[in-house]
């Protein structure tokens, strides 16, 4: 078991989806614990691809497709888990998108990317997303955590505009809020009052395990 | 993919034989300059081109006035690919918008008659990448560059500078189209991030593969922009220069931008950003000025450093 677990880890660190669909297969066909093979094998190995683009080992096209890989996978497993568990390995559900004004959206996808991955639903709203928009996503799906991402100095106001109208409507208790991108930082986290920030796409799936995953 | 001939050629100037003479100085921020001048939400720098021509023209002839040699034209995301992507960028012609933003930087130096300058027709990338990141293929990168250097061809750049490209492969694509419709000389600018184990692009690009592939490319001269502020800079300087003997020019950030009070600030003085573009120059490089959060206040300090240093 341990070696299959080990096949799919690799699987997701050398971004070979046709590789991990097939192992995702293979453990339903097999009846292999689906959690197990989860938890212990391709988050194992996306964890492992976050710590190498951390250590500047691997770059952002074997993130992307060690990302993929892992999709791929979740694809299959995930639906058969909701049968198997009452408890899914679905970890929360996050909206996210690049605020209004702003077209900049590879780190956004990149962040929906890698939460996806990490077992979160995702809803990505894309660039270019006002303020209601945000939280009309947030109430139509349910979500725990609205992510914003703004890459200019100019469109980063749009970010505090998020938790002053969730603030204006009661119901900023409702929501773990974080921001992200070029000109954000942890100060800017706490000036505007969100609830944190990451400085990529790997920080960022820590900190919304953190804060909503339960991690 | 045709090879596109009879183009014209106006060469006045050769530009080894002028980095030989000096080390030539670039202009700062062009995005900072248009967003301190009150840029609006719903439109893009390019959109100034044909809205706020004149305040343009100013930021150029600021430039020169600050000790600019090269003023680069407001064209960074003026590729057909890259203005499609927002609503503000659809609205505009490609082939008008940069034939039009190099008349207006050429009509800037009108000004300054028995003065050096260039014009660069700046080309940024398209935002999007190639498998299996993205789905751009080669020959729509290659078209997209073609097109806007044919532009600013027109419009009267002296020479391109192809910058901030994060993916070799798009700054291959960029010198090859640039180089398909025009003879003038090609400066490819990589940005390049600071990691534990050295100097890297976004795609994992190395200052050496940079240095070799750009070379073969038929580069006139390579550097880097961007991201990184004055002072990892000049790690990269010295890297590339052990790499190449080709012609550099390094671009730094004038550190971070913060907010405060809803106004964007860098975290770097022009006296501090000149003493490092100092030591950049000291490390070989032949060509110098700002990206990010650099203002003519930054140029002219570095105009200063450059006298004093003779060149």
């Amino acid at each position: 078991m341990l070696q299959f677990y080990e096949k799919c880890k690799k699987a997701v660190i050398e971004g070979d989806s046709d590789l991990a669909l097939k192992l995702a297969t293979e453990a339903i066909d097999k009846n292999k614990p689906v959690l197990d093979v989860i938890e212990k094998g391709f988050v194992k190995g996306i964890e492992e691809v976050g710590r190498l683009w951390e250590d500047g080992t691997f770059f952002l096209p074997e993130l992307v497709m060690g990302a993929e890989a892992i999709k791929k996978a979740l694809s299959l497993l995930n639906p058969i888990l909701s049968d198997q568990q009452t408890k899914g390995f679905k970890k929360g559900k996050v909206v996210i998108g690049t605020v209004e004004g702003d077209v900049h959206d590879i780190g956004k996808t990149l962040v929906a990317t890698m939460l996806s991955a990490s077992g979160f639903e995702v809803y990505d709203l894309g660039f270019d997303v006002g303020v209601d928009s945000f939280i009309e996503g947030a109430d139509k799906w349910g979500v725990n955590c609205i992510a914003s991402s703004a890459l200019l100095t100019t469109t980063m106001q749009k970010q505090r505009g998020i938790i002053e109208k969730l603030k204006e409507r009661g119901i900023r208790n409702k929501y773990t809020v974080i921001v992200g991108g070029a000109p954000c930082s942890r100060k800017w986290a706490d000036e505007i009052g969100a609830d944190g920030y990451a400085k990529d796409a790997v920080s960022a799936v820590t900190l919304v395990g953190k804060l909503i995953g339960g991690d | 993919m045709k090879k596109i001939t009879g183009v014209r050629v106006s060469m006045n100037f050769d530009l080894k034989k002028l980095l030989d003479e000096k080390i030539l100085l670039f202009d700062g921020g062009m995005g900072t300059m248009i967003i301190e001048a009150g840029l609006q939400e719903n439109e893009i720098p390019e959109s100034w081109i044909y809205s706020r021509r004149e305040e343009l023209f100013n930021i150029h002839v600021k430039y020169i006035e600050a000790g600019a040699d090269v003023i680069q034209t407001n064209t960074f995301g003026a590729s057909s690919i890259k203005l499609s992507s927002s609503r503000a960028g659809a609205m505009l012609d490609p082939e008008e918008t940069n034939r039009k933003a190099a008349v207006i930087a050429r009509g800037a130096l009108e000004r300054f008659k028995g003065r050096d300058l260039l014009v660069a027709g700046d080309i940024g990338p398209t935002g999007r990448f190639f498998p299996p990141v993205g789905s751009l293929s080669e020959d729509e990168a290659r078209d997209t560059f073609r097109r806007q250097a044919r532009a600013l061809d027109q419009g009267g750049a002296d020479i391109f500078l192809i910058e901030t490209m994060s993916d070799l492969r798009e700054a291959v694509e960029a010198l090859r189209g640039v180089k398909e419709v025009s003879e003038k000389p090609v400066v490819v600018e990589l940005t390049f991030d600071k990691k534990p184990k050295g100097y890297f692009t976004l795609m994992g690009n190395t200052p050496r593969e940079a240095a070799e592939i750009l070379e073969r490319e038929g580069a006139d001269m390579i550097g880097a922009n961007c991201t990184l502020s004055s002072n990892p800079m000049i790690g990269l300087a010295r890297e590339l220069r052990a790499q190449t003997d080709m012609p550099l020019l390094f671009q730094p950030n004038a550190g971070q931008p913060v907010l405060t009070e809803g106004k964007t600030h860098y975290t770097q003085s022009p006296d501090d950003f000149a003493e490092d573009i100092e030591r950049i120059a000291r490390e070989g490089a032949d060509a110098v000025g700002g990206c990010c959060g650099t203002t003519p206040e930054f140029i002219r300090k570095i105009r200063e450093k450059l006298e004093e240093l003779g060149k």
